[in-house]
């Protein structure tokens, strides 16, 4: 029925260009899929070089144990899915969603040091349902890194 | 107050539940009151509705914390503003805000209809009345607005500051007004197919509800890309996030759909195609409501998790089934009436774009989805990130441009390739002068040359087809060329405003590809006095500064700008602290211009050594893709008044269709 309706050379041509996007397709996705996994689940697979050179990690900060120099972008710090740890370096500069026990997605490989050196950071808040008073906390536990001395009455406070 | 929105709430599931059985029945039986009793119950279901909203408003004006919706989207100090938009800012809300949406669509086809369109209404009303159903069981049982706490908290949680932001308050809006329109060419659709009378009424009564609801979801995808740009400070506006994605995929049908109708309206070709796209897109934009209020997929949007997922999952599921079955019912009555014999001929540039368009949505589709599909089938999440969609949908963009630039100079039915390189001769030299004259100047970037040279083929055809169209008519009625160039416009507006469309997202891609070829960046720590410099701008720290608001305490540094030793303007990037106690947000600074913007953030600061750490971006042309932005938005109205020519396209439709029924 198609034949009737389209003439041979258009057809052709149809054919042509979805094999071409599925060509593209398929190129495309091969060089992009990353795994994403939980810290618990990164960890089983360590070292396997079959799924890909890049991961991209789920789970939450370490209340605590963001460090950030002065001076310099970015920050260590350690996730957790709740039962174990990954340490995490970031050289870029953080999201203003990124605190003390933020749920974060970090996508790279492990370094030399045995830290996982995030290319990308992606943070969302910290559930606002749970942590109103967690929230407030660390955010002045951001300011007083920030600031380098405790915040008195208003943020910032100098 | 709470108490009366959940009843009026309830009561407008019932109003809408008649509405539908109703207009169903009125249909089957044939029977005038039903028929009319359902549209009543449509009118009656929009006005509790609003009621709804406004009973929502007047808790979040009058601060009724009692309210959970209430108290964990909006606080004392929010600005007026803000708590209009504190309405879509959550999920419940949200919902109920795309209902109302919905409702007052529906109402308003209602009303235009009234005298025109009868053996189509009832059945558009049933499946309008459907779709209120379903998000009114949602706000009904699942995602419930009115929900009060057992204690009332002493202030709100307040607005994530995130969400502050001018463009924000309105790209949800845009975004729900776009998706939504795009029901209405759904329900004629249906009920085109429910009763067989499947002439050209459906789509020629939906044409400019189809082109509203297109560029509107058109200008809040760019306007989420706006705010992505000046809010999120990470320099960019697009990250194939899954919430972005989820807007682009039914926009990209909704374009095929646009270009192919125009092949059924003259032709009466690829009719199950354009059935098809219609319904694609009705999925696709129930889908990107879904992805976005559901956060099923990861990503930095969703602000949200929730149950209403197996519920999307039914609905979609029912309304592939009743659509799809409809389409095959009807399949024998679509036959298309010409063969498309010319493979060099508009109606196959047509087919082509349809295509390119239709491989686009399917590709933004897959990659979005790829990480709940790997789940099911393999147990474990891949995503696919930026790569994969950049690899297809560059070359797929080039693809459409190409066809943009020879579709309105080639001939319906049969073209000859001589007449047709003809024509394009001096738009074909104007792309290939653009490549070398950039390949001269020391461009070596393959992807930008390709798309310069293609927006310079797309602008010359463009700008050709308003000249040439002048000329001939200035010389066939005499007319002065300015006199000449309004009455061709103003004849076929729907043409030439299509030809503005064409020009603004020639712009949009121009400016997407200057930003992101040719992007740069820089970072340093700064102490007063210190200067650092990206592309041909050096900035100088001259101080802190902070700023105090009843709701929020600014902390920024303020820059010097300098480019070819002569300072051009100040800067003031800094980071934002809200009293209510959110976590700070960082407040870019940006120099716009044609050429580039210059593009600053303070990243860290310590402002008793005076120290601001600061990280730069240029991003060459980006004010391209918001000028191309407007340009298009102008075009889509333009396209939208009514013309002589269609007028009488109409009348003879009309007549057309006298014809067939008294036979």
């Amino acid at each position: 029925m198609a034949g009737r309706r389209f003439s041979p050379k258009i057809l052709i041509a149809v054919v042509a260009l979805v094999a071409g996007l599925a060509v593209l397709f398929g190129v495309g996705l091969k060089g992009s899929m990353v795994y994403y996994l939980t810290v618990g689940e990164f960890l089983d697979r360590q070292g396997r070089e079959d799924l890909g050179e890049n991961f991209r990690v789920n789970g939450n900060v370490v209340a605590g144990s963001i460090e950030k120099t002065p001076g310099r972008i970015g920050a260590s710090f350690r996730m957790t899915d709740g039962r174990r740890e990954l340490a995490v370096v970031y050289a870029k500069e953080t999201p203003d969603t990124f605190v003390d026990g933020s749920e974060v997605v970090v996508e790279g490989r492990v370094g030399p040091d045995d830290r996982f050196v995030a290319q990308t950071l992606l943070s969302k808040c910290p559930s606002k349902y749970e942590s109103s008073a967690a929230g407030r906390d660390a955010l002045k536990a951001t300011l007083e890194k920030k600031t380098g001395h405790a915040p008195s009455g208003s943020p910032g406070g100098r | 107050m709470a108490d009366f929105g959940t009843l009026c709430l309830l009561m407008a599931l019932a109003a809408a539940a008649w509405a539908v059985l109703a207009s169903f029945n009125g249909w089957r039986s044939q029977s005038g009151e039903l028929i009319l009793s359902g549209e009543r119950a449509l009118y009656v279901t929009w006005g509790l509705v609003a009621l709804a909203v406004a009973s929502l408003e007047t808790l979040i004006f009058n601060d009724r914390f009692e309210v959970e919706y209430v108290a964990s989207y909006s606080n004392r100090a929010l600005p007026a503003t803000y708590k209009v938009a504190a309405l879509w800012a959550g999920q419940a809300g949200s919902i109920l805000f795309w209902l109302f949406i919905l409702c007052t669509y529906s109402a308003a086809m209602v009303l235009f209809n009234r005298r025109r369109n009868r053996p189509l209404m009832p059945i558009v009303v049933t499946t309008l009345g459907c779709v209120a159903t379903f998000f009114l069981i949602l706000v009904n049982f699942i995602a419930r607005p009115f929900v009060t706490l057992s204690r009332t908290p002493i202030d709100g949680m307040g607005m994530n500051p995130q969400l502050q932001n001018p463009f924000m308050a309105i790209h949800p809006p845009c975004l729900y007004v776009g998706y939504v329109g795009l029901t209405v060419p759904f329900a004629f659709a249906m009920a085109a197919l429910a009763t067989g009378r499947l002439d050209d009424t459906w789509f020629r009564t939906t044409r400019r509800f189809t082109i509203l609801s297109w560029f509107i979801l058109g200008s809040g995808i760019l306007l989420g890309g706006w705010w992505a740009y000046v809010e999120l400070g990470w320099g960019g506006y697009w990250a194939w996030d899954p919430v972005e994605n989820a807007s682009l995929i039914p926009w990209l049908t909704a374009t095929a759909f646009l270009h192919s109708v125009m092949i059924e309206e003259r032709k009466r070709m690829l009719r199950v195609w354009n059935m098809s796209l219609v319904i694609m897109t009705f999925l696709l934009s129930i889908l990107g409501t879904f992805i976005t209020r559901s956060g099923i997929i990861s990503s930095v949007h969703s602000f949200t998790r929730s149950d209403i997922g197996p519920m999307f999952a039914g609905f979609l599921g029912l309304s592939i089934l009743v659509s799809v079955g409809l389409l095959l019912h009807r399949l024998p009555l679509l036959r298309s009436e010409h063969r498309l014999d010319s493979f060099v001929s508009r109606e196959s540039t047509f087919l082509f774009n349809n295509l390119l368009l239709v491989g686009a949505a399917f590709t933004v589709l897959w990659g979005t989805l790829f990480p709940i599909l790997s789940e099911a089938v393999r147990g474990v999440k891949i995503t696919v990130g930026p790569p994969f969609f950049n690899a297809v949908m560059v070359p797929i963009t080039f693809g459409l441009l190409t066809l943009v630039a020879i579709c309105p100079t080639i001939a319906w039915r049969r073209a000859t390739p001589a007449r047709l390189l003809d024509k394009i001769r001096i738009p074909l030299g104007s792309g290939v002068a653009a490549a070398a004259i950039l390949f001269a100047a020391g461009m070596r970037d393959v992807y930008a040359l390709v798309a310069f040279s293609l927006a310079a083929f797309v602008g010359v055809t463009t700008i050709m087809e308003f000249v040439w169209g002048t000329l001939a008519r200035s010389r066939a009625t005499g007319e002065p060329p300015l006199r000449a160039l309004w009455s061709l416009v103003d004849r076929n507006k729907r043409r030439y405003g299509g030809f503005v469309v064409h020009l603004g997202v020639m712009l949009v891609i121009v400016g997407v590809t200057g930003s992101s070829v040719f992007k740069q960046e820089a970072t340093a720590v700064l102490h007063r006095g210190d200067s650092f410099t990206v592309g041909r701008f050096t900035m100088t720290l001259e101080d802190m500064v902070s700023r105090d608001t009843p709701n929020q305490e600014f902390l920024g540094a303020r820059l010097a700008v300098f480019t070819g030793g002569r300072r051009v303007g100040t800067l003031v990037p800094g980071q934002n602290f809200y009293k209510a106690g959110q976590n700070p947000s960082t407040e870019v600074d940006i120099r716009s211009s044609l050429r580039e913007d210059l593009y600053l953030i303070m990243t860290g600061f310590d402002p008793q050594k005076g120290q601001a750490t600061l990280k730069a971006y240029l991003n060459p042309l980006v004010a391209w893709i918001w000028i191309g932005g407007g340009v298009l938005i102008l075009g889509s109205w333009f396209a939208m008044l009514p013309d002589l020519r269609e007028r009488r396209r109409s009348a003879e439709a009309r007549l057309r269709a006298v014809a067939s029924y008294a036979t």
